[in-house]
């Protein structure tokens, strides 16, 4: 019977090939290693996110005057809601923490390169709705550093030409941070989740048309190929464990941990909290906004160093594959890329003083410099490394490359002959 | 690169050395239901009539292990789902100290160093050379000294007092987080699990691979 009934559907949808193609015979290298497990995590922590965001959204109150009583109401009152909250609120800084590896791995592995540069560009995408939907959510509770972080990162939009102090008024829905704010706030921390799932269906049609890359750098030969069921489902859920088992210490033994004092202080118009601090995932950029002393330049350079990562296929112009595992100066900058995050996100966690700001702006000028010379210093890096001697199988994919290249091209002139003619 | 690394932990670690702040005191809290009974009766017997507790209802006392007849007795005429407000109206406590009292529901929560700081600050009491009262933790505190700490005179009377203000902390830590308790219970068995779960997962996939390096 069920296979009957599968075949009357497979003439009508083509249900079978679908998950024979895209699921489980899905061609995966064999070499992958556990970085490639923080794709699958994020997704899980998105649905994690909805399913729990959909029940606390039952219990929550988007009112000034009831909305922090209501995250009361669900600590104490409702069966478990203690668990839905922390499972939330870990959950956006587990999701943050996934993505920023899986973000890594990319730049790590140069698996942005072609022709994965549109595969790239939907995540970073998906990065800027993520982190829309974080800061979003952060108003709800509306304790004293929801309120604060949303009045200064919505004054950032002073910085608009002509019409800056329209577009804040425009964003807010009043004049300060108040109820029509939280309530925009609630309907859009809503409805982003469903963007960001279509944008996940955007980012895994690209995946699935040019596959995954592989830590050796090399495109593998079909044969080196697995299919990702069993072989992929079983190292997933493997790495989930192993995943659930961190999200778990946070949510039982350190749930507080990731939630300001602060914030659980009812939102008061009148009192500035002696220390604005964005959550942890967001300290870097902040550290960057601050360290530029004009404050069109500062949110320039902020949405800049959200955005530099989406012109690596471009800025990096090396043509040996395989990231940083060929090439030992780009592993350095790679490394000492990750200490800039970490010295910024410090920054951007201390009060501002002349000496956090002197080491904000050196950061800064660090984290720019290091997208900056990446052209010339991967190009001169190329050089060195063919003079010093490659592995032949990375010579002859280069080769390859150069031959689809010029092929290309020459399709590309043909045609323009062509129409010319 | 281990250099660079070397320089920044050091440069942090002096940093955090040259912040001074007042060092807040240890305590051992308690989550028996004795020590949380003698907190919520100091409470309401220091605290209670000018600071409510909006967030926690006399019938939530219950299930923190208080007998029925003694929640009965603290809470006189108010109702079991009446939330724990203080005797004194606001407006009042406006005007004897001119601002309101904070809600002590969430105050473990709300300061940095928790229940630390809650504690420090309650025993921070001294008597200034002009005869004024200061408190070392927050020096611009309108509340007067509640458990007598800066009048103390003897070491006996001393640890009476910081006794008193280690069960109200205790019971204060339970209001702003009544389930805790379950919360660490339940934490270990889902531990417990995925420690399992997740062993066998990484024998099946041990399993299934070693098919594949077969080949």
């Amino acid at each position: 019977m069920p296979g009957r009934l599968i075949e009357w559907i497979d003439q009508r949808f083509p249900l079978s090939s679908f998950v024979k193609h895209e699921l489980t015979g899905y061609p995966t290298p064999y070499n992958l290693s556990y970085w490639w497990n923080f794709g699958f995590l994020a997704g899980f922590v998105l649905m994690l996110q909805v399913a729990t965001g959909i029940f606390l959204a039952m219990h929550y109150k988007a009112d000034v005057a009831l909305s922090f009583d209501s995250i009361q109401h669900i600590m104490r009152d409702v069966n478990y809601g203690w668990l839905l909250r922390y499972m939330h609120a870990t959950g956006a800084s587990a999701f943050f923490f996934v993505i920023f590896i899986h973000m890594a791995r990319t730049l790590y592995y140069g698996s942005y390169r072609a022709p994965r540069e549109l595969l790239w560009w939907t995540g970073q995408g998906l990065l800027l709705l993520l982190m829309a939907t974080a800061f979003m959510g952060y108003l709800l509770p509306w304790g004293q550093m929801s309120f604060w972080g949303a009045t200064v990162i919505t004054n950032l939009f002073r910085a608009t030409p002509f019409i800056g102090d329209q577009v804040v008024i425009w964003l807010r829905g009043d004049y300060t941070v108040g109820d029509a704010t939280l309530t925009r706030f609630f309907a859009l921390h809503y409805l982003f989740p469903f963007l960001i799932i279509g944008a996940v269906i955007v980012h895994l049609v690209a995946l699935h048309k040019v596959k995954s890359s592989n830590p050796s750098g090399i495109d593998l030969a079909h044969k080196d190929n697995i299919p990702f069921h069993p072989y992929f489902t079983i190292k997933d859920l493997y790495g989930l464990g192993l995943f659930l088992m961190l999200y778990s210490v946070f949510v039982f033994f350190l749930p507080d941990s990731l939630i300001e004092p602060a914030n659980n202080i009812p939102a008061n118009p009148m009192q500035t909290p002696n220390h604005i601090v964005p959550e942890w995932y967001f300290l870097p950029f902040y550290a960057i906004l601050r360290s530029v002393p004009n404050m069109v330049g500062g949110v320039l350079a902020m949405g800049l160093s959200v955005m530099m990562f989406a012109f690596m296929p471009f800025l990096d112009r090396s043509r040996i594959p395989g990231g940083a595992h060929f090439r030992p100066i780009y592993r350095l900058q790679f490394y000492l890329f990750l200490l800039d995050m970490l010295v910024l996100g410090y920054v951007g966690y201390t009060p501002p003083t002349d000496q956090t700001l002197l080491i904000g702006e050196v950061a800064t000028l660090y984290y720019f410099g290091s997208f900056f010379f990446i052209p010339f210093v991967s190009k001169l890096e190329e050089r060195w490394l063919i003079a010093r001697g490659l592995p032949p199988e990375v010579i002859s994919l280069m080769e390859s490359e150069a031959r689809a290249l010029k092929k290309q091209n020459r399709k590309h002139g043909r045609r323009r002959e062509e129409d010319q003619a | 690169m281990n250099k660079l690394l070397n320089l920044a932990l050091l440069w942090c670690l002096a940093n955090s050395a040259t912040a001074s702040e007042i060092e807040l005191e240890k305590i051992h809290k308690e989550i028996d239901s004795v020590a949380l009974e003698r907190g919520v009766e100091a409470l309401m017997a220091d605290c209670h009539s000018c600071h409510s507790l909006k967030y926690v209802k006399y019938r939530d006392l219950i299930q923190m292990g208080l007998d029925k007849r003694k929640v009965d007795a603290l809470r006189g005429e108010q109702l079991m789902d009446a939330p724990m407000m203080a005797e004194m109206p606001e407006s009042d406590a406006i005007q004897s100290f001119g601002k309101a009292p904070p809600d002590l529901s969430l105050m473990v929560k709300a300061r940095e160093g928790g229940d630390r700081y809650v504690y420090s600050y309650l025993l921070g009491y001294y008597t200034k050379p002009d005869g004024m009262l200061g408190n070392h933790i927050y020096p611009e505190t309108r509340m007067p000294d509640p458990l007598g700490i800066a009048g103390a005179t003897g070491t006996e009377q001393r640890v009476a007092i910081q006794g008193r203000a280690r069960d109200i902390v205790s019971f204060l830590d339970w209001a702003a987080d009544p389930h805790e308790v379950e919360r660490l219970h339940l934490g270990n068995y889902v531990l417990a699990y995925l420690f399992v779960l997740t062993t066998l997962l990484y024998l099946v996939k041990q399993q299934i691979w070693s098919g594949l390096r077969r080949e």
